[in-house]
């Protein structure tokens, strides 16, 4: 191969002149992915300002070349200035080091014949200060931008209540699988009111199920599960993910805690009052976005202003290009969590892959240029500045007000220096036929909030069905929930996401009536016990042949904990906690988030960084987490609390008190072997330690039955 | 002793769909132990070339140490003392001008690497060091440097470069952190430093306050509070029984084989790790060697953990009086008089230490700041000659010294122009550097990416460039 090439370099300058270009090909395979590689860096349109004038990315930028004259020739070695600097006779190019010769040689014989060369015309991102040539009918066929509709449930197999469960049986029918049978009761009422709730059942609560042989007996637990006033508490937690929600800054400088927002937990209890009382998904996220322009009036409904008010201010705020980057921060949660679409990625360029130009992207950061975040004073009496702002934030709720209505232009691959043309603010392009209206009223915070709340946007509600449904069955129908474009996954369940989607618009946005309708499935109450068969065919369930076992989020676990040691504190709302403290007996969602430094345990058991939005939180197994189990203050004083119920409620016989402790964290009895270990484990006590001053047998076996599996996993 | 049901190789497929790349995944598997190897057993992550470093140690100077009285010489400040710098970026300053460095400056070693007088030990480590002069960053702030030195971002929304190996790359141990953070107290910016951001969890950094260095104190949760070692195992033995009882009702549930083996896991480490974070194991020579101060106790930490496979130790100069002590903006150079003395001395005894024991050949060791400081003086208005200015910060121009880890030692590679304002010879930039570092290590910097928030993220951005020139 070297041999061949090597004779084919010395053929070439006596032969070259005669010979036929050499084709396309020969430039994709041999020319451009070396220019790109060695050459973009600097001399690219994305390169910023070329060096020495010379753009090597388009064919007729080479030919014309830069301050020194043309780099390519057509024919011409000799002239061609590009082939002097690859051989270090004059520019030795590229810095980093000569190239081989035989790359060398296949630029020169390139040349020698003709350079042919296909890039007609410059790339699309050079063209980002204008529209991009989108076709918008086109790109609205893609699936996510069509609206969601009412599908009629397939008739195949067994005729079902509730209309998931026909699709989902559906496709597990074409797929040759069937679907596991319901779960067990103990099973079932712990699943249901660790999902609706986020804690776990009394063990009065699970006998009374177990033996209620009303038939309405699930619907019945579901209902007053749904009406718990724990029910917010549970489903604030993924809005708070979702919203990137803190309480701090991540650059502190000094002790300077100006920037802070030392009442955020008010949002928060918002949150939780919203779910509590079910207010419809579209008011919800109208309030989140406007609630000032809406309702002026009524005060109390502008702490929801946090989902914007609460955003990360970044060090050296008012440097233009700190701006740009808060800026950036609102429409990425804007853009992936209401709408889910990374509309963050048109900031430097073009979409990639989705129809939102670069244009859509200033259009909708000109909203957030428009507005400013507000610490609203809380009471008449506290300090204000000349602006109205509270001095102390400790006395403000922290909220977004207008700005100055202006719009701006777009900064070329971002960087604040190279403006653009200007772009009247606007919703996405894709989803208004490709020309929207320009908002004009103050900063268009309203009329985007309309655009997103709206039935006819194709995206709001499925997407928050699809959040809603992953909390449920660990991965939604849309595995990727922020991510409803190209590069997203496909639903699973198209038809499904649909008709869920278009009936819950249809129910008012209900979010009650959709966990509802999910909770009360066949498909959510089937077992989740594994069978080999439906492993080969389908080893992800995707198509849902079972319900899969799935381990706690970190603030089901710890309170499930504290629920079982008893000392749970059961108030809603309120300031914010640090839940690895052992004496700290509130719930876990009320947890103070810190851009600054997340709490340890937090950030160990998989919390998302509030830095930014989150649309899933990764699992992740760790030793530390075991040592956190098995060693800390807080699990010990747990243990300790354990023992302490155990003994009070059941009494002094070691088999009465270890039944009690497995139905307070397990929701069941002991089996007659568990028992047996557990009795034999504290019966060493007296035999072998009596004069151990450490923790006894019982709170040793205390902090085994809070380390279990069982105890983290939900069947 | 455990029956440990693997995953089938289906199931690890399957899985690999989940949006790692085959880089990180490999990694990702075995130390979230989905993978079948022994606890010491090197993983073997996909590479893209040939790695000559295999650990990092990152020796950072917080507040930034200043350049020319460090590694870049230059006369001119002399000559021209007290004149105001001219330029683009620097309008005259407040203070006296161009302030010569009152240390002397002379080539070391055989290589002849030029160093000032505040580095005695380090100059017989000459021939091993590589000094980058023409470092430039984006900012003269400490805090979006320090992220940008970190992270490759001025904002703190990306992982930090430890995160991004232990993603990349996997831990050599799996009883300990593959990526640990020594500093007493914390530094500016803090967490955030140290931050996995979107990685998984995992990738964190484990902080480590080094102010008190006794081991129950460095590691949260690595005793428990009263049990001893052998009832602890009666204990872990009756949950690994109930635990395999729970299993056997729910066959060929991969994820509670996981939790069973991360416990198994827990309890090495905490032999492991007690061992590893125990410098008063070291011999008295040994400790003599790198000092008393805490920095000197990190650094010989920081070699202990390396030794037994940490992939990368961060270890920041913060003291008990400031989180950034380097930043000299008065007394700069009674304070490098001090600073360097500690400094040198330890970072010198590293070098030393990972050389007699074989370790700095495949050891890439990094020391510097987030900037530097500039040539020309700060002074406030009690203080007006140069002998208590101060130096401020300055970005366009700085060094950064590395060695081991199959960089070329006894190396001085790129310029600043005659006064080190600017860098322009061979001029390497913070993501260059990143880019390098990877590429030491066996990684493309353009393609240990992950794919979140529907894009493939990178640690250099859309920028970096491998400075191949100081390679070994």
């Amino acid at each position: 191969m070297r041999y061949l090439l090597l004779t084919t370099l010395l053929l070439v300058p006596a032969t070259a002149r005669g010979e036929a270009p050499l084709d396309t090909d020969w430039f994709e395979t041999h020319i451009r992915p070396v220019l790109v590689k060695h050459c973009y860096e600097c001399h690219s349109t994305e390169s910023g300002t070329p060096k020495g004038g010379l753009l090597l990315d388009t064919r007729n930028a080479m030919r014309e070349g830069g301050d020194s004259g043309p780099a390519v020739v057509p024919g011409d070695v000799d002239a061609s200035l590009l082939l002097e600097a690859l051989r270090y006779e004059s520019y030795e190019m590229p810095p980093s080091g000569k190239l081989p010769d035989e790359v060398i040689a296949k630029f020169e014989q390139w040349i020698a014949r003709g350079a042919v060369d296909p890039r007609d015309t410059p790339p699309a991102a050079a063209t980002s200060t204008k529209p991009a040539a989108i076709d918008w009918d086109a790109a609205a066929q893609f699936w996510a931008f069509q609206p969601p509709q009412r599908h009629d449930p397939p008739t195949t197999g067994t005729p079902t209540a509730n209309r998931i469960d026909a699709f989902v049986q559906a496709r597990l029918a074409d797929a040759g699988l069937a679907p596991n049978s319901t779960a067990d009761r103990h099973v079932l009422i712990r699943r249901l009111t660790y999902d609706l709730t986020g804690l776990p059942p009394t063990p009065e609560e699970v006998d009374a199920f177990v033996h209620d042989e009303s038939p309405q007996a699930y619907e019945q637990l579901v209902d007053r599960l749904l009406a718990s006033p724990h029910f917010g508490e549970r489903w604030a937690a993924l809005w708070l993910d979702v919203a990137r929600y803190a309480e701090d800054q991540a650059h502190i400088v000094g002790n300077n805690k100006s920037l802070f927002y030392p009442n955020a937990w008010m949002y928060r209890d918002w949150l939780i009052q919203a779910f509590n009382d079910d207010i419809p998904y579209d008011e919800f996220v109208r309030l989140q976005l406007a609630a000032d322009l809406i309702h002026p009036d009524d005060q109390s409904s502008h702490v929801a202003l946090g989902f914007i008010g609460l955003g990360p201010k970044y060090y050296r705020r008012g440097a233009p290009e700190v701006m740009a980057d808060e800026w950036e921060d609102r429409v990425d949660v804007v853009g992936r969590g209401l709408l889910g679409l990374t509309v963050a990625c048109a900031r430097c360029h073009d979409h990639k892959y989705d129809p939102i130009p670069t244009s859509d992207y200033y259009a909708l950061a000109g909203i957030f240029a428009s507005t400013r975040m507000f610490n609203r004073p809380l009471t008449d009496e506290a300090e204000k500045n000349k602006d109205g702002q509270a001095k102390d934030p400790e006395q403000s709720i922290h909220v977004v007000r207008e700005g100055t209505p202006k719009d701006i232009a777009v900064m070329i691959r971002g960087d604040v220096n190279r403006r653009g043309d200007v772009v009247p603010r606007h919703f996405l392009s894709v989803l208004e036929h490709g020309s929207p209206k320009p908002f004009t009223e103050g900063s268009g915070r309203q009329q985007l909030a309309e655009a997103i709340a709206s039935p006819d946007n194709p995206l709001t509600a499925r997407v928050i069905v699809n959040r809603i449904w992953h909390q449920y069955f660990g991965r939604g129908l849309v595995g990727t929930p922020s991510n409803f474009g190209t590069l997203g996954e496909a639903p699973t369940h198209p038809q499904l996401l649909d008709d869920l989607a278009a009936r819950f618009v249809e129910q008012g946005w209900s979010l009650k009536w959709l966990h509802h309708e999910i909770v009360t499935s066949e498909t959510y109450r089937q077992a989740s016990s594994l069978r080999v068969d439906c492993m080969e065919v389908d080893p992800d369930n995707r198509l849902l042949w079972r319900m899969p076992r799935r381990r706690m989020s970190v603030e089901q676990w710890r309170d499930g904990i504290l629920a079982a040691t008893g000392r749970l504190s059961l108030s809603v709302g309120g300031p914010s906690i640090t839940p690895s403290e052992p004496d700290e007996q509130r719930r876990t969602v009320y947890s103070e988030r810190s851009r600054f430094q997340l709490n340890p345990m937090l950030a160990m058991f998989d919390f998302p960084d509030p830095n930014a939005h989150s649309g899933r939180r990764v699992e992740t197994t760790t030793p530390l987490q075991k040592l956190f189990v098995i060693n800390s203050p807080f699990m010990v004083q747990q243990a300790t609390w354990l023992v302490e119920r155990a003994a009070s409620d059941a009494g002094d016989d070691p088999a009465a008190r270890i039944d009690h402790m497995y139905r307070l964290l397990y929701g069941r009895a002991p089996t007659e072997d568990e028992r047996t270990l557990a009795v034999a484990f504290t019966a060493q006590d007296a035999a072998e330690e009596e004069s151990t001053d450490g923790p006894d047998r019982w709170q040793q076996l205390a902090q085994v039955l809070l380390a279990s599996n069982e105890l983290l996993f939900l069947d | 002793m455990l029956d440990m049901n693997l995953l089938s190789r289906r199931e690890l497929l399957s899985r690999a769909g989940t949006g790692f790349g085959m880089l990180g995944l490999a990694g990702t598997l075995q130390s979230a132990g989905m993978l079948t190897q022994p606890a010491h057993a090197s993983t073997t992550p996909v590479l893209h070339t040939p790695p000559k470093a295999k650990r990092v140690i990152f020796l950072f100077m917080n507040g930034a140490p200043s350049h020319v009285d460090t590694f870049d010489p230059k006369p001119a400040l002399e000559k021209h003392a007290g004149e105001q710098p001219t330029g683009k970026l620097y309008k005259p300053s407040k203070g006296a001008g161009f302030m010569p460095s009152p240390f002397s400056f002379a080539p070391r070693g055989e290589s002849g690497v030029v160093m000032s007088e505040l580095f005695p030990y380090m100059a017989q480590c000459a021939d091993d060091l590589c000094v980058i002069r023409s470092m430039h960053t984006s900012v003269p702030n400490h805090e979006p440097g320090l992220l940008m030195m970190h992270c490759g971002n001025q904002q703190p929304i990306r992982p930090c470069l430890g995160s991004w190996l232990s993603y990349g790359l996997g831990t050599e141990n799996e009883n300990l952190p593959g990526f640990v953070v020594l500093s007493p107290g914390r530094p500016v910016v803090g967490p955030q430093l140290w931050s996995n951001s979107f990685l998984p969890g995992e990738h964190q950094g484990t902080a480590v306050d080094t102010n008190n260095i006794e081991v129950d104190k460095l590691l949260a949760n690595i005793r428990h509070p009263h049990l001893d070692r052998s009832e602890q195992r009666k204990q872990l033995d009756l949950l690994l029984a109930l635990n395999r009882r729970h299993l056997e009702q729910r066959q060929n549930e991969a994820a509670l084989d996981e939790q069973i083996r991360a416990m198994e896991l827990a309890y090495q480490m905490q032999t492991e790790a007690s061992e590893a974070f125990d410098v008063s194991r070291e011999s008295k020579s040994v400790r003599e060697l790198y000092g008393e101060s805490t920095f000197a106790r990190s650094c010989l930490l920081a070699r202990r953990l390396v030794e037994r496979g940490v992939r990368m130790v961060q270890v920041y100069y913060v003291t008990k009086s400031g989180k950034q002590p380097w930043d000299t903006h008065s007394k700069n150079n009674a304070k490098h008089r001090t600073l360097c003395a500690d400094s040198d001395r330890a970072t010198a005894a590293l070098l030393m230490d990972l050389k007699a024991r074989g370790l700095l050949d495949d050891t890439l060791v990094v020391w510097g700041g987030e900037f530097g400081r500039t040539p020309y003086a700060q002074n406030d208005k009690k203080n007006k000659g140069f002998e208590n200015a101060g130096r401020d910060h300055h970005h366009t121009g700085f060094s950064m010294v590395l060695a081991g880890g199959g960089v070329r030692g006894g190396l001085t590679y790129g310029a600043t122009d005659e006064f080190g304002m600017d860098a322009i010879e061979n001029r390497v930039h913070v993501h260059d550097l990143h880019a390098t570092m990877l590429h030491l290590l066996g990684i493309d910097h353009e393609q240990l990416t992950y794919r979140y928030s529907g894009r493939d993220f990178r640690l250099t951005d859309v920028h970096g460039r491998v400075v191949h020139d100081i390679i070994a």
